[in-house]
């Protein structure tokens, strides 16, 4: 490590966005009213290019916070806007908030958008963009995926049903595509100017027993291509493939990660491209570790892949003889710093490391 | 309705310069008397003409409490009690009382001293403010008067801090101070009962912030100084006599003696006897620990940790030193930094908040030339690094002591205003108590339900207990009685004993109806016809046909008169007290229909 932070929140996270000006956003999933969320202001140790040791401030800042009734599951910022988007069981609404950081510490419920034939099963993955107008688009089924305008809370569009498979993640690849990620694995890519249209991208290699699947899209850097960025996704078994859009029909890459057994569940699965570091990906959601990967050596033969660096603080952090270990539960990468990444788990821990470069690689 | 009334005169949404004033049930009281350390001017005291525009203050306050030593909390002490004028009692815990008067006069030193200013507080003001002092003990419930008593509770944070309950009746307030709910290595953490008062004052200054971890930043302090001691470099940190520095001495000499580390490490001579002397003493203020090592070795006689001489600021190599005082303003510490600042090898770092005006705060803010007496200019190239290992509670603290103190409101002093809003709702949604943010000089008026004790006289608890269900401890039960309030004492009794007392007579209230009803017989038989009715219908109570011709229904007596003009129409005198009313008109009601034809 170069440098490892740990903090505690009082209640554990699942999400961890970024919001302007460098905030940072968690939110509680607990199964009781009362859920915070909370807008922080970073340390300044984690906001300047170089690492200072010693620091005056040294602490995370609650700018603001809210309080949710339903527990949250995803959380995203409405670009442009002081509105942020939230998501979770029991049913496929979405909670808008407003955040008013100058007027008071308070993160206001603002209104409610239901999804069309919510089917009350599960709750809604989430992505935003502001290109025409603030939309989020959400959905928590293949059939059910729908783009609503945020402050009008009119439908924009609606995709063709294709199927009730349930959905892992979405994203908007550029103001008019969207990828889609199911739970079973299949990618779909759709353009919102031809609604009708849905195009399956290549499935995931047969698994023998069942996996659940989540991706993870590049943001990449400034005048590239959003579709020229490959697509990650990783499998609750460890199986890690790459995809290019453009040519669907084949992976770009498979490899394996190592992981503990499959039992653990899939709910806390992450796969998260660097923003700052060509080629380098990490996962977690499978024990209280996050792997680092450079996918750069990575060919399609699927063998097991080394990673780079393994976070085990979590692990480690907690009171000691606890007899549930903490699972990492999400984690993200710093947008401008390249090796700093934040991750949180299930007992409350918030860390923010930056690993360094073992020898031997350039 | 009884009211508490809280006052901020400084802290109120401001950091610095603590003062709170409460007034509760006719007592007043001021709780730590603070000095705002951004200031030169009259603002940096509170603004004691809210308790009194002219003349002293001791008519006006029944007690002053001094939660602990810093001086955001007791620097204003001296200029309060001599030179606005007070003579009443002030309260303080012993280890605050004998530290107190130390930071006070050093801090005078540098005012006045350094700074020349002319309109501040003497020595001799500090000696003849701490002659007021009363010490207190913790738990140890001191009266102040008759009515008002108080008592201190531990808050950890640093040596001899406390929060202090207040209670006058049943009413009570608690006040925080500065508190910390984690325990560190030479502090316990704060604790208090389940005192549940009507109102608990807490800081909130570290509400908002999420700290980094203990570990983390011990462990950047030690690689700070580990990595400077070997290249070979000196490392400075100015400390308090008290304080910190007892929490860094012990990391130090911990993380020696795990690397085998052989650099000296020096503590300034006088501080060491000074702290020793003051842990000694108060060895029941430090953490549970280090009471019971205290028996096999002392932890604050270090093995790696040596009494300094000045001279040793010359010697070659890496060392460590701790020196007075913390702000380099002065002393020791200064003349060190002096010889050790243009080497770019060595480090200096700064484990508190340094007063503006200081050589600890110039640098801080990155001055790198500092003019000296004798117009010298000191180049700094040694390393400057500021450390902040203060213990103060965060969001999740305050709850834990909400939780453990279960007040019926709580009110925040030391944040700012837009910053508190959102602990504001997280107390009142996970509490379901009212919470309150004042600012300086802006009165918050609380109101209390009091508990009224009243005796109850024994012949009409047997009584009343012996009626209805059997008493459950869980349950209320309700009684009727009658209250007799004379002087101050409050009496429930039974009705009649309270009529004798008072010498006075019952009276009976009897209600007399009358009900016609068409029946040509005689009445005797009219009277048998009413008899029959009513047994039949009235099967759950005693109905009675007396030899005098009258019907009893209970206590309810009905009698039959033919009338005066129409024989066939008889008359029924219904009678009932006051306490049968409802039956009484049951009756009335029932008759009026009439009788049934059968009979």
């Amino acid at each position: 490590y170069r440098d490892l932070h740990t903090f505690e929140l009082q209640a554990p996270t699942r999400l961890i966005e970024w919001a302007c000006g460098n905030r940072v956003c968690v939110a509680g999933y607990g199964q009781s009213d009362g859920n915070e969320i909370l807008q922080l202001i970073p340390p300044p140790t984690l906001l300047t290019k170089e690492t200072q040791g010693l620091c005056p401030e040294r602490d995370f800042k609650v700018e603001c916070g809210g309080f949710s009734e339903r527990p949250v599951y995803s959380l995203k910022y409405v670009p442009d806007t002081s509105l942020l988007v939230t998501s979770g069981p029991p049913d496929s609404s979405l909670q808008v908030w407003q955040v008013s950081a100058e007027d008071s510490d308070v993160i206001k419920s603002v209104s409610t958008l239901a999804a069309e034939n919510d089917t009350g099963q599960s709750w809604a993955k989430i992505a935003t963009i502001s290109a025409r107008a603030p939309w989020v688009l959400h959905g928590s089924r293949l059939d059910r995926v729908q783009i609503t305008e945020v402050e009008s809370r009119k439908n924009v569009y609606t995709a063709a049903s294709r199927g009730s498979e349930e959905l892992s993640g979405l994203a908007f690849l550029d103001c008019n595509t969207l990828l889609l990620c199911c739970t079973i694995g299949q990618l779909c890519l759709a353009d919102i100017r031809q609604p009708q249209s849905l195009v399956e991208a290549v499935s995931v290699p047969l698994a023998p027993c069942s996996e659940q699947w989540c991706m993870g899209t590049r943001h990449g850097a400034q005048g590239l291509e959003p579709s020229s960025q490959p697509v990650a996704r990783l499998s609750s078994r460890g199986l890690l493939t790459l995809t290019d859009l453009r040519k669907t029909s084949e992976f770009l890459a498979l490899a394996k990660a190592r992981v503990p057994s499959p039992g653990s569940g899939a709910e806390f699965l992450c796969v998260s491209w660097a923003p700052a570091l060509e080629g380098y990906l990490a996962i977690s959601g499978f024990d209280g570790t996050v792997h680092v990967y450079d996918t750069q050596s990575w060919d399609s033969s699927g063998r097991e892949a080394e990673p780079v660096f393994v976070h085990k603080g979590h692990a480690f952090g907690g009171a000691g003889g606890s007899r549930d270990l903490p699972q990492v539960t999400v984690h993200t990468w710093h947008l401008q710093k390249p090796r700093t990444l934040l991750s949180a788990a299930s007992d409350g821990s918030l860390h923010v490391w930056d690993w360094v470069q073992p020898c031997g690689k350039c | 309705m009884p009211e508490i009334k809280v006052t901020p005169l400084g802290a109120g949404q401001d950091v610095g310069r603590s003062c709170v004033l409460v007034s509760i049930a006719g007592k007043n009281v001021m709780l730590d008397c603070g000095m705002h350390m951004g200031y030169n001017d009259d603002r940096r005291f509170p603004d004691f003409s809210y308790i009194t525009q002219n003349g002293r203050l001791t008519d006006f306050l029944d007690c002053v409490i001094i939660s602990h030593f810093h001086l955001d909390h007791c620097g204003a002490l001296p200029y309060f009690s001599e030179m606005v004028g007070y003579d009443g009692p002030i309260y303080m815990t012993h280890p605050t009382k004998a530290i107190c008067p130390i930071l006070l006069e050093d801090y005078r030193k540098i005012t006045v001293d350094k700074k020349g200013e002319t309109n501040f507080f003497t020595s001799q003001m500090i000696k003849d403010c701490m002659k007021k002092v009363v010490a207190v003990h913790l738990h140890q419930t001191v009266q102040v008067d008759e009515e008002l008593e108080i008592k201190a509770y531990y808050a950890g944070h640093v040596l001899g801090a406390a929060m202090f309950q207040i209670k006058v009746g049943c009413e009570s307030v608690v006040y925080t101070g500065d508190y910390n709910m984690t325990p560190d290595r030479h502090l316990g953490a704060a604790w208090i009962d389940k005192c549940r008062p009507d109102l608990l004052i807490t800081e909130s200054t570290y509400a908002t912030t999420i700290r980094d971890s203990k570990r983390c930043r011990e462990r950047d302090f030690l690689k700070k100084v580990h990595e400077t001691v070997e290249r070979g470099g000196k490392v400075l940190i100015p400390v308090f006599a008290l304080g910190r520095a007892q929490e860094l001495c012990i990391l130090l000499e911990t993380f020696w003696e795990r690397m085998n580390l052989k650099a000296p490490i020096y503590f300034s001579t006088g501080l060491t006897e000074k702290a020793n002397h003051y842990y000694k003493l108060f060895i029941t203020w430090t953490n549970q620990k280090i009471r019971k090592t205290f028996v096999q070795r002392n932890m604050f006689e270090f093995k790696h940790i040596k009494a300094f001489d000045r001279a040793f600021a010359d010697n070659p190599g890496p060392m460590v030193v701790f020196a007075t005082p913390g702000m380099l303003h002065a002393g020791q510490s200064l003349q060190i930094f002096r010889k050790w600042a243009g080497n770019e090898k060595n480090m200096v770092i700064m484990p508190g908040y340094c007063v503006q005006g200081t050589v600890g705060h110039k640098i801080l803010s990155g001055q790198r030339k500092l003019e000296m007496e004798g117009r010298q200019i000191l180049e700094v190239k040694m390393q400057v690094e500021y450390m902040s290992f203060s213990a103060h509670a965060d969001a999740k603290g305050i709850m834990q002591l909400i939780r453990q103190a279960e007040p019926r409101n709580v009110l925040l002093v030391h944040g700012e205003a837009k910053k508190m809003e959102f602990l504001k709702q997280k107390i009142e949604q996970e509490f379901h108590v009212s919470c309150f943010m004042p600012a300086n000089g802006e009165t918050t008026t609380i109101l209390t339900n009091p508990c009224i004790p009243v005796d109850i006289s024994l012949g009409l608890l047997k009584r009343e207990t012996a009626i209805g269900p059997l008493p459950d401890a869980k349950k209320p039960k309700l009684m009727h009685g009658t209250l007799l309030m004379k002087d101050n004492s409050f009496r429930l009794v039974s009705p009649e004993q309270a009529l004798k007392e008072l010498g006075l007579a019952e009276h009976q209230l009897r209600f007399t109806c009358r009900v016609h009803i068409q029946d040509p017989r005689k009445e005797h038989e009219t009277v048998l016809r009413v008899y029959n009715h009513l047994k039949g219908i009235l099967k759950d109570y005693s109905v009675q046909h007396l030899p005098d011709g009258s019907i009893t229904v209970e206590s309810i007596l009905i009698q039959a008169t033919a009338h005066s003009e129409d024989q066939g129409t008889k008359v029924l005198l219904v009678s009932w007290t006051y306490q049968d009313e409802e039956l009484g008109s049951y009756l009335t009601s029932l008759l009026k229909k009439g009788l049934p034809q059968s009979t």
